[in-house]
This record gives C-alpha cells, sequence and structure tokens, in this order.
C-alpha cells in the first residue's frame, strides 16, 4: 500500500514556504526561498525540489492546500488564511500551546488557541510595518549587518539604546542618530529589538496572553527579539526548531485533514 | 463610479433614489424658491434637533449625508486632498474634509457641491469634531452658528443634563423666530415630531423583521436605505417610503426570502459603512454565507421621541444618543444586538475618522466576546477616505475570522 502526502504551501511576503507530511502527520520534506517577484514559481520550484528529493511523482499528492499572502496565486485545492494554518500546525507540534506569536515579513499576529487548534481569537498589527520582519531588515540596512546577525550583537549589548518611533521610517532616522551620536552598535540593535517586542506585546494585549505561549516565524529565530520579547510579555516562549515553516505545516495537515 | 451589488436587489431602491434626487434637486435650486417662500437653508449635523428647524420651516441639508455621498462615488479621497492642501490635518473625519474640500474646488466635488448656507447648526452628541468644523464653516460663510451642547452621559440622562439642553433648545428656538421672522408654533412642531416618531418606529420594525432566518436584508441594505431617516426625517416622504420599504421587507420574510442566498453565518456591524466598497467589501462575507443582520449604525436612528413637552422630549432624544454614551452603554446595546438577532458573530470597522465610534471599541470588543462567547473581528479603514483601505490585509483578516466561524 502507497502512502499518501499532503501539501502546504505558505507564500509569504518575503519567503515561500513548501512542507510534505505523510498521512500520520509526519513531515517527509520541506523547503524554504525568498519569495522574490513571484513567490507562486518559487513555490512550484520548491515542490518539485522536494518531490524529486523524495521520488516522488505529482499524483502521489493527495491534496494541496496554499496560504500565505500568495495563497490565491497558487493553484491549490484550497487556500485557507494563515492564521487558521499557523494555529493547526501549532497545536500539532504544541498541544498545550494556546497563545501563538507570529512575527512574519510584514505582518505579526497574536493567536488564541482553543484545546485542538481551532482560533478563538486573533489581532494583528496595523497597516504598518512596526513590529515586523520588515522593520528588522530596515534597520539592519541601517545599521549595515545582516539580519542574521543581529542576533548576536544584541546579545553583546550593555545599555540598550531606546527606539521610541513606531513608524519604520522615522524609527530609521532615530537609529541613524544614534549612530551619528557614537552609539555602540550592539546597543542600538538591543533597541531596535526591544521596540519590536514592545509593539508585538501591545498587539498581545489584546487577546490576551495565555499559556503555553509559542513564538513562530522568521523572527523568531532572533534570541534578541526572543528575550526582549520572553522579558516584555514576563512569561515563557517556545520556539519550534523551524519557526519560519509552521503555517506551511498546518496547511498540509489541513490538506489532510489530519486532526490533532 | 458606484459599486454594483451581487445579491437580491431591492424593488423599493427606485424609489429611494427618486426620492433622494428630488431631495438633493430642490436642495440644489433652493436659492429660486427659499427667499419667496421664505425658508432658509440650513446645513445641520446629523444629531440636530430638526423637528425644531422644521417647524421654522428650515430646509435642512446634511453635510455628513454629502460626505458619504462623495464616499460613494470615490471622490473623496481627492476632496480631502484639497483640504489637506488648505491647511486640515489628515487625522481630521473625512466627511468634514471631503465636505471643506467641495467648498474649496466645487467642480471636483458631486453636484458642484452644496448650496450655501443660510444658518449653520451643530450638535455636539455626536462628536466634538462638528463643533470645529462648523466653526471653519461659520468663519468662511459668515452666517450664524448655533451650537446644542449635550453633555455626555456616563450613566442614564440626569435632570441636570436634561434642563440644560432644554434651555439651549429654548434659546434656540428665540433665535430662530427672530431670524425666520416666524413665531414658534406649537403645533407645527408637534406635527413634525409625530412625522419623525413615525418614520422612526418603521425604521425600527424593518430593522427587527431581520431577525428572520434567513434575514431579509444584509448591512449595505441598511446603510443605503438609511438616507431617508437621516435627511428627510420629520416629513410625510419619509413615512410614506419607510411604509413602501416596510411592505417589501415583511413580503420578504413571508415567502424565507435571504438577502444572502444560503445565508449560513449572522454577523452584527458597528460602525459607519466603508461607502467606497459598499458592496466590495460586504460580497467578502456574502459570497461566503455570511449576511449582515443589523448594526449599530443605521440603528443610531431608531431614537424615539418620548411623550410630553416636545421641547423637553427633543432634549431627551437628542442627548441620549447612543454615540454620547459610555462605553458600558455601547456594550450593552451589542450584546443585546447580538442576542436578540441571533448572531454568530460581529465585525467592528475601526474608523480612522471617527474617534467617539472607534476609540472604545477594543474595550467593548473584549467585553462583548466574554459575555457572549462569539468572536469579534476589528478591520481597520475609514469610512470615505479610500486611501486608508488596505485590502489584501482587510481580505486576510475576513478570511481567517470567517474560516474560525466554518469548522475547517
Ligand atoms: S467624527 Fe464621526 S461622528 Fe463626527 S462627523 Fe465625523 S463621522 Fe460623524
Amino acid at each position: 500500500m502507497l502512502n499518501k502526502y499532503y501539501l502546504g504551501i505558505d507564500i509569504g511576503s518575503l519567503t515561500t514556504k513548501v512542507v510534505l507530511v505523510d498521512d500520520t502527520g509526519a513531515v517527509a520534506a520541506r523547503a524554504a526561498d525568498r519569495s522574490g517577484y513571484s513567490g507562486r514559481r518559487v513555490a512550484e520550484r520548491l515542490v518539485e525540489e522536494i518531490l524529486k528529493e523524495k521520488g516522488l511523482d505529482k499524483k502521489d499528492i493527495s491534496a494541496t492546500v496554499a496560504t500565505g499572502y500568495g495563497r490565491v496565486t497558487f493553484p491549490a485545492d484550497r487556500e485557507i488564511s494563515e492564521i487558521t494554518c499557523q494555529a493547526r500546525g501549532i497545536a500539532h507540534l504544541f498541544p498545550a500551546a494556546r497563545t501563538v506569536i507570529d512575527i512574519g515579513g510584514q505582518d505579526s499576529k497574536v493567536i488564541k488557541l482553543l484545546p485542538g487548534g481551532k482560533v478563538a481569537d486573533f489581532a494583528m498589527n496595523d497597516k504598518c510595518a512596526a513590529g515586523t520582519g520588515r522593520f528588522l531588515e530596515v534597520m539592519a540596512g541601517a545599521l549595515e549587518v545582516r539580519v542574521e546577525d543581529l542576533d548576536d550583537l544584541a546579545a553583546q549589548s550593555g545599555e540598550s539604546c531606546p527606539i521610541s518611533s513606531i513608524c519604520t521610517v522615522f524609527a530609521e532616522s532615530e537609529v541613524i542618530s544614534h549612530i551619528a551620536a557614537g552609539r555602540q552598535k550592539a546597543d542600538i540593535v538591543a533597541g531596535v529589538c526591544a521596540s519590536v517586542a514592545a509593539r508585538v506585546a501591545s498587539l498581545a494585549s489584546r487577546t490576551g496572553l495565555e499559556p503555553e505561549v509559542v513564538f513562530t516565524g522568521g523572527v523568531a529565530r532572533n534570541k534578541g527579539v526572543v528575550n526582549a520579547l520572553a522579558e516584555h510579555l514576563r512569561c515563557r516562549l517556545l520556539v519550534p526548531e523551524e519557526p519560519e515553516v509552521t503555517a506551511a505545516l498546518g496547511a498540509a495537515l489541513l490538506a489532510g485533514n489530519i486532526k490533532v | 463610479m458606484a459599486e454594483n451589488r451581487k445579491y437580491l436587489p431591492l424593488a423599493s431602491t427606485r424609489r429611494l433614489e427618486k426620492l433622494m434626487t428630488r431631495y438633493y434637486f430642490l436642495t440644489r435650486y433652493h436659492r429660486f424658491w427659499g427667499k419667496p417662500l421664505r425658508r432658509p437653508l440650513a446645513w445641520v449635523t446629523s444629531g440636530a434637533p430638526v423637528e425644531l428647524l422644521r417647524a421654522f420651516r428650515i430646509h435642512p441639508v446634511y453635510p455628513e449625508n454629502y460626505g458619504a455621498i462623495c464616499g460613494t462615488r470615490r471622490v473623496s479621497a481627492q476632496l480631502c486632498q484639497v483640504a489637506e492642501a488648505a491647511g486640515y490635518s489628515q487625522d481630521l473625519c473625512s466627511y468634514a474634509r471631503s465636505h471643506i474640500g467641495s467648498i474649496l474646488r466645487p467642480e471636483l466635488a458631486p453636484m458642484g457641491g452644496l448650496p450655501k448656507p443660510d444658518l449653520l447648526v451643530a450638535c455636539n452628541n455626536i462628536c466634538g469634531t462638528v463643533l470645529k468644523w462648523y466653526e471653519a464653516l461659520a468663519r468662511i460663510f459668515r452666517v450664524p452658528l448655533l451650537v446644542l451642547d449635550t453633555p455626555f452621559l456616563p450613566g442614564e440622562l440626569t435632570e441636570s443634563a436634561k434642563s440644560y439642553v432644554l434651555e439651549q433648545l429654548k434659546h434656540m428656538a428665540d433665535f430662530l423666530a427672530h431670524f425666520t421672522g416666524r413665531r414658534l408654533d406649537r403645533r407645527e412642531l408637534e406635527r413634525h415630531m409625530a412625522l419623525s416618531k413615525e418614520t422612526v418606529n418603521l425604521w425600527k420594525e424593518i430593522r427587527g423583521f431581520c431577525r428572520a432566518k434567513p434575514s431579509p436584508l444584509n448591512a449595505p441594505d441598511l446603510f443605503i436605505h438609511m438616507a431617508p431617516i437621516v435627511v428627510l426625517r420629520g416629513t410625510p416622504q419619509a413615512v410614506h417610503y419607510y411604509r413602501l420599504l416596510r411592505n417589501e421587507v415583511n413580503s420578504r420574510v413571508q415567502q424565507g426570502q435571504g438577502a444572502v442566498p444560503g445565508e449560513k453565518i449572522r454577523l452584527v456591524w458597528d460602525n459607519i459603512a466603508i461607502w467606497y466598497r459598499i458592496f466590495g467589501f460586504f460580497q467578502m462575507f456574502s459570497e461566503r454565507g455570511a449576511c449582515f443582520v443589523t448594526d449599530t449604525y443605521s440603528g443610531g436612528w431608531v431614537m424615539e421621541l418620548t411623550e410630553g413637552d416636545p421641547l423637553e422630549s427633543l432634549a431627551a432624544t437628542y442627548t441620549e444618543i447612543f454615540l454620547n454614551r459610555s462605553p458600558e452603554f455601547r456594550a450593552r446595546q451589542m450584546i443585546e444586538l447580538i442576542k436578540d438577532y441571533n448572531a454568530d458573530g460581529f465585525v467592528m470597522h475601526s474608523n480612522r475618522s471617527c474617534k467617539p465610534y472607534s476609540l472604545v471599541q477594543e474595550v467593548i470588543r473584549r467585553r462583548v466576546m466574554q459575555e457572549t462567547g462569539v468572536p469579534g473581528l476589528v478591520v481597520e479603514a475609514d469610512m470615505a477616505d479610500q486611501r486608508v483601505f488596505a485590502e489584501e490585509p482587510v481580505r486576510n483578516r475576513v478570511q481567517a475570522f470567517l474560516e474560525t466561524l466554518s469548522d475547517i
């Protein structure tokens, strides 16, 4: 008897993620890349690569669910919002999770979960880049460091520089004036991380925060933000091993109707 | 251009269009009949005690309704820019900006702008914005401005608040007598109040029909068909129109006809309509079987005039308008609507323009969710300024919200 496979595709504003699960919900393969100009094409290429790697064919995939900003562009069986997908993915990985904080490229959100992974409530950032991955990218650009390095830099900070502006453009000029004033890079980075944390914490106050709290999205790899957020919220944050693919995982689980 | 609807149309809409066209036609050519008939034209806020003005045979014109027209025709953004270029802040209500823009550049405005006022009447029961807006208008046109100050009600209406407003109404009546050269005719006032009352009762009855499953009306219907209760309240035309609408809606209910085919989800709407997307926005819901069966906005005009002394009754009614009341009152109102209309959830439009309506929504949302157990969504937009509307994020939230309601 052949295994059945399900595909979850998350076309985000910055990166596209693809996850393949088998009918038990176990991850068989995953891949990710920058969305670039056409997230759909990137997704198609990633799917091909995954299939090749596993020695599978397109017809081995029983169902596909697309999510993320580019979800409608991909010819999937169904498109489901990333909130529902994220909730399902996290409930699968952390059955005790009741709150998900997700910071992606263009938005940040807080999802309140019911047991079983159903969404009880959610809040998303206002139409603004504050408290998102994009915000970190812009600040990294101003500081001339790589986003990946923000992590280590924040750890070296002695005293973080406060960034008071919420607006990304104004915050960038604040960063520049800190640089001009000769402040340590590490301290500015710590300030940037704290600013993201503060923004997301205020979002969390709308839905309320119930443990366990799971932190997902690409930004969850940044320990500077993780620590700043944990401190701000005064609670423990669980971070999945691969925090950026959890919505794609949820999409794959939903494709297979695999319940938690 | 305005959008088309994608669900069951109402036959009454034709009559509505005729009625509103006639009103705006008369308004536009007021200069030909106003003077000879000694009927001045007043620009008034939506919460002004219009029955008193009508008793003095004043022709009321509503810049807020005009702002909604600008929004529906998608010219608000341009008119707002005109006002912004003249120095008005982007944070100012977009009705005010659209209207001021239409005064500065009438050639860009629907119907070439509104005809100049002889008088301005502002009541702050809806917001504080109207005071500054109307002060600006008074400076531009150099005409008298009457302000009715209704104290905010943290609880119930007190005797002192009521008599404070009553005193002002008496002064207002004296001024209007002087201004129009007519005496206050109590019988005329009572006649207009009776017409108002009848209009309000019909509107209440029509809205009540939406308790039926499926609901005969969806929110855009309510938003469109509320126009006469705003601008023609206290006239026989309004009564006549709502009788017609009542009969049509009633017959929908009798036939089990729903506004949204295959109604699956029933929702309550909070805040002013998103005029420039009046159908498109709600289509995101109706295509998934979700119908907005009632709302707090068009329901704001279900303000019942009490019996007794007409001026006292006006004082109470216009002070008790929901926007002039506490978050507790508004949460309670929402909870009752949800129970009464058997709703599965609610959607709040966080309207950048309208601060008194929007600022307390998060508090209300939490309380309502706690008490009813149904989910509530907040969508950020603006009623008229479409530059504030971000399609994708809105669509994303709406979809996620409907997924939580439909057991994916
Ligand atoms: S602020 Fe709100 S209540 Fe005041 S005029 Fe504008 S829309 Fe109306």
